[in-house]
């Protein structure tokens, strides 16, 4: 497969397609699926990557993208990274996460986590949603069709409350989010197209802050995920973090313990020492040169082993989890036919080396660790939209799923590493005479007790009839969904009514909340829309006005005193309408002053036709023929 | 797309005949296998006819395997995504199941378990007594785990993990055996009865000696 670019004359399969995304803590990208295969939506200048950066303006704008990092120096404080690190969590598990951030994390609603920018506070769904609405944007240009439908890709070690978290942010970017993917397994199915033969396959995922290792089985179209693990607080952001703590320390060394760096140097250090990182990769040595201000000036190199010391206990921890999958999976590395390579921290060389030397082989690296995720998550779209049916993709759940019971111990429902879609059933009574109402705590994790796992939150069965305690059986089933989320319902057995099960998310958006931000988006977008057309309007306004300017210059002596007049007002009435926000008056505004300027119009016409007559032959007048004018 | 399923294995039966959309054959009570129709009344056979298997001991990991992923052809969420809400239901539901059922069936010791409950006898939570003189070796081995464990020694826990695991394999050979002599006993109730009881007892010492194995990691 040689993943083309768009634009070159292929088209997406049938009407309905299903856009891929690879939603990076680093970068985002997309992709859809052709007869050819996938396809990477690339911008003009063949760029496939939107960097996963908002920038935020004064007046309320948001840019995303390239150029929001670009900016993100001049404004640390409103240039927001790295949101795929809050998804899903809770502001009680970010409290090592917000120190490394130059923006300011605060409490959201029910112990969730908001960024807070100019005052304003922002979920990281909704952060999300602009990243999503931003790659929606560019395949709709590239496609020229507009795109509801999308696939996801998350992290295979994230859990309920981050995925149904990644979900949300596509729904309120406008998508009908078809499936959350693992981005090991998208991966896979990207390897797998082009590699016909049965193997045993190993996929190393680290990226920008996650890390995933999965295994799965490849036999004739069916791709099986035997086993996965990892950390979804795990990345190249790291690296990069090891770094700047390296100049930081030797700087306060140098220049004074008090030294405090201002949120601007933080993130200028910080883009440093990623271009450092990524200039290691091929070098054996960086030099670093930081202007501190007031004639401090720090200078050293940094080698390719400094910095592979500095950051060998991250890959450590990545290996440990490479042998707890393999050993969940029941294998050894030897087992494994290729390991592949996904994510743009694979590119350091020791990551490299050090898997290498823990499966005994060479990676797989043909196709870009950047693009793969993407192209799997096209395939994957292509599948949904049934133009496969050849390929059949069993993935996993990645933790246990379970409740709180007596004592707070964790009962496990349903173990990791179970095939998804699963369930599990579970059987309830109440302890009071006429309760109608049993409260359950579902958890997520390995531990023994309900504290040390993570929970999902709580969910509250209602609609029981009224019955002795201990008489009513309340079965209560748990089922996880293709997407390896959680959907929960129950029914009452002896009387066969269903309960209503009512969910409070421990660290997520509850139904309404995602309703109102989808609704918010339409009313943003409307202001955003509002917005955009001002900006043009008022250019084209300035056109108007200097267009005006230099006609009364050349031909000003043509108008009458009531035409000069009527003019007069219809400029000063334009100028007072720039300043305002309502786009309908000024166009109005513009349209009168372009009126008002008809006389001048005319005369400067009837000026430049003379002249172009007077400055050529006869013949070559009678010659003129059009279609030879426009070559 | 039919034409890439791999043929269906001859079942025992249990399937019903006719697909009732297209009427064709089916060769599982799940779906059928020329139109994909899904057939919601399969929900709740047990797990051998569900995935049209004989109900027995002896079966291969490879063929268990099979029909998980032949069915999971027909029933995966994937393959009904642009169907009616009740159709996609379905479709989570059935292969929900079948993703259950290929896990309590593809673990020979879990089979059992379930064949054995099937066929009328006790489950483990009923009936916890274990083979004569089993009980008296496992104190025996706690003791050694506990003591390798406290002592950090890490090559003693692998030879216990190893002896371990001979008793596990030797007690899943007698459960098979068992197994195969209830199909033999087909006329006497009596001795099918007796069978049941000692592959209780077989079973739980396997889940037993599990257990134990677990420990010595």
């Amino acid at each position: 497969m040689i993943p083309a670019t768009a634009g070159d004359g292929q088209t997406a399969m049938g009407d309905r397609l299903i856009l891929g995304i690879d939603l990076g803590t680093t970068n985002s990208l997309a992709a859809y699926m052709t007869e050819g295969g996938p396809v990477l939506i690339r911008d003009s200048s063949g760029e496939a990557l939107v960097p996963s950066v908002l920038a935020f303006g004064a007046d309320g704008s948001v840019t995303v993208g390239a150029e929001a990092r670009a900016h993100a120096v001049e404004n640390p404080l409103t240039t927001i990274y790295s949101v795929k690190r809050l998804m899903g969590r809770g502001i009680d598990d970010l409290q090592d996460a917000a120190a490394k951030l130059a923006y300011k994390l605060t409490a959201g609603p029910h112990g969730t986590v908001c960024v807070e920018v100019n005052g304003r506070r922002h979920t990281p769904q909704e952060l999300s949603a602009m990243v999503l609405r931003e790659v929606r944007r560019r395949s709709e240009d590239v496609l020229g069709r507009e795109i509801t439908e999308a696939v996801i890709t998350v992290p295979a070690y994230f859990d309920d409350s981050q995925r149904q978290a990644t979900r949300d942010a596509g729904r309120i970017a406008g998508l009908n989010v078809r499936r959350i993917v693992n981005e090991p397994t998208a991966a896979a199915l990207a390897y797998g197209l082009d590699h016909a033969s049965d193997s045993t396959i190993a996929v190393y995922d680290l990226g920008g802050g996650t890390f995933d290792v999965s295994v799965l089985k490849v036999t004739g179209g069916v791709f099986e995920v035997l086993a996965t693990h990892g950390d979804t607080a795990l990345g190249g952001d790291d690296f990069d973090h090891e770094l700047v703590a390296l100049i930081t320390g030797e700087v306060r060394r140098q220049f004074g313990q008090e030294l405090s760096f201002p949120p601007s140097t933080r993130q200028a250090l910080r883009n440093f020492a990623e271009a450092t990182k990524i200039r290691l990769s091929d070098e054996d040595r960086a030099s670093v040169d930081v202007d501190l201000g007031s004639g401090r000036r720090f200078a050293r190199t940094i080698t390719r082993d400094e910095f592979e010391r500095l950051i060998a206990p991250w890959i450590d921890h990545t290996l440990e989890h490479c042998r707890m999958a393999m050993g969940d999976a029941g294998l050894s590395p030897r087992d494994i036919d290729e390991v592949v390579m996904v994510g743009g921290s694979t590119r350091v060389p020791l990551v490299r080396r050090r898997v290498e030397e823990y499966f005994g082989r060479r990676c797989y690296t043909a196709i870009n660790p950047e693009h793969v995720v993407a192209l799997g998550a096209g395939v994957q779209g292509g599948i949904l939209a049934g133009l496969r049916r050849d390929t059949l993709l069993l993935d996993v759940i990645p933790l246990s799923l379970g409740i709180e019971t007596m004592g707070g111990a964790m009962g496990k429902l349903i173990m990791r590493n179970s095939t998804v879609p699963c369930q599990a059933g579970e059987t309830f009574t109440t302890y009071a005479d006429g309760q109608t109402a049993v409260d359950i705590n579902v958890l997520q994790g390995e531990r023994e007790l309900a504290r040390d796992c993570r929970s999902l939150g709580k969910f509250k069965l209602t609609g029981i009839p009224p019955m002795p305690a201990g008489f009513p059986r309340i079965h209560v089933t748990f089922l996880v969904d293709a997407n390896g989320i959680l959907n929960v319902s129950a029914r009452e057995q002896r009387s066969g009514k269903a309960a209503s099960v009512q969910i409070t998310p421990a660290h997520g958006l509850t139904a309404e909340e995602v309703d109102r931000m989808v609704k918010d988006s339409f009313a943003h977008a409307f202001d955003d829309m509002t917005e955009h057309q001002l900006i043009d309007l008022r250019n084209e306004s300035n056109r108007v006005l200097s267009a005006i300017e230099k006609a009364l210059t050349e031909v000003g002596s043509v108008l009458s005193d009531e035409q000069r007049t009527s003019l007069n007002e219809a400029v000063a009435e334009l100028k007072v309408k720039m300043e305002e926000d309502d786009p309908d008056a000024l166009y109005d505004a513009m349209s009168a002053a372009n009126d008002a300027t008809a006389p001048l119009t005319g005369a400067q016409m009837d000026k430049v036709l003379r002249q172009t007559v007077k400055g050529r032959k006869l013949e070559e007048f009678e010659d003129d023929d059009p279609q030879r004018q426009e070559g | 797309m039919s034409t890439n399923q791999p043929a269906l294995p001859p079942t025992d039966g249990t399937a019903p005949a006719k697909c009732s959309k297209c009427e064709r054959p089916m060769s599982t009570p799940l779906v059928c296998d020329f139109c994909h129709a899904l057939n919601p009344s399969a929900v709740g056979v047990d797990y051998f006819s569900l995935m049209s298997l004989p109900q027995r001991f002896d079966l291969t990991e490879e063929e268990i395997h099979d029909r998980f992923v032949t069915l999971n052809r027909h029933t995966h969420p994937d393959f009904h995504a642009g169907e009616s809400p009740e159709a996609q239901s379905l479709s989570l539901k059935m292969s929900a199941t079948i993703n259950d059922a290929y896990r309590v069936l593809s673990d020979p010791a879990s089979r059992g378990d379930y064949l054995l409950e099937l066929l009328g006898g006790a489950s483990s939570a009923e009936e916890k007594s274990v083979p004569e003189g089993f009980l008296d070796t496992m104190m025996m081995m706690q003791e050694e785990i506990a003591d390798a464990t406290a002592e950090g020694n890490t090559e003693e826990l692998q030879r216990i993990r190893e002896v371990l695991q001979t008793q596990h394999d030797g007690l899943m050979r007698r459960t098979a055996g068992l197994f195969a002599d209830y199909e033999q006993a087909a006329a006497c109730d009596y001795t099918r009865d007796d069978l049941l009881k000692e592959l209780r007892r077989q079973l739980n010492a396997v889940s037993y000696v599990t257990k134990l194995i677990s420990q010595t990691r």
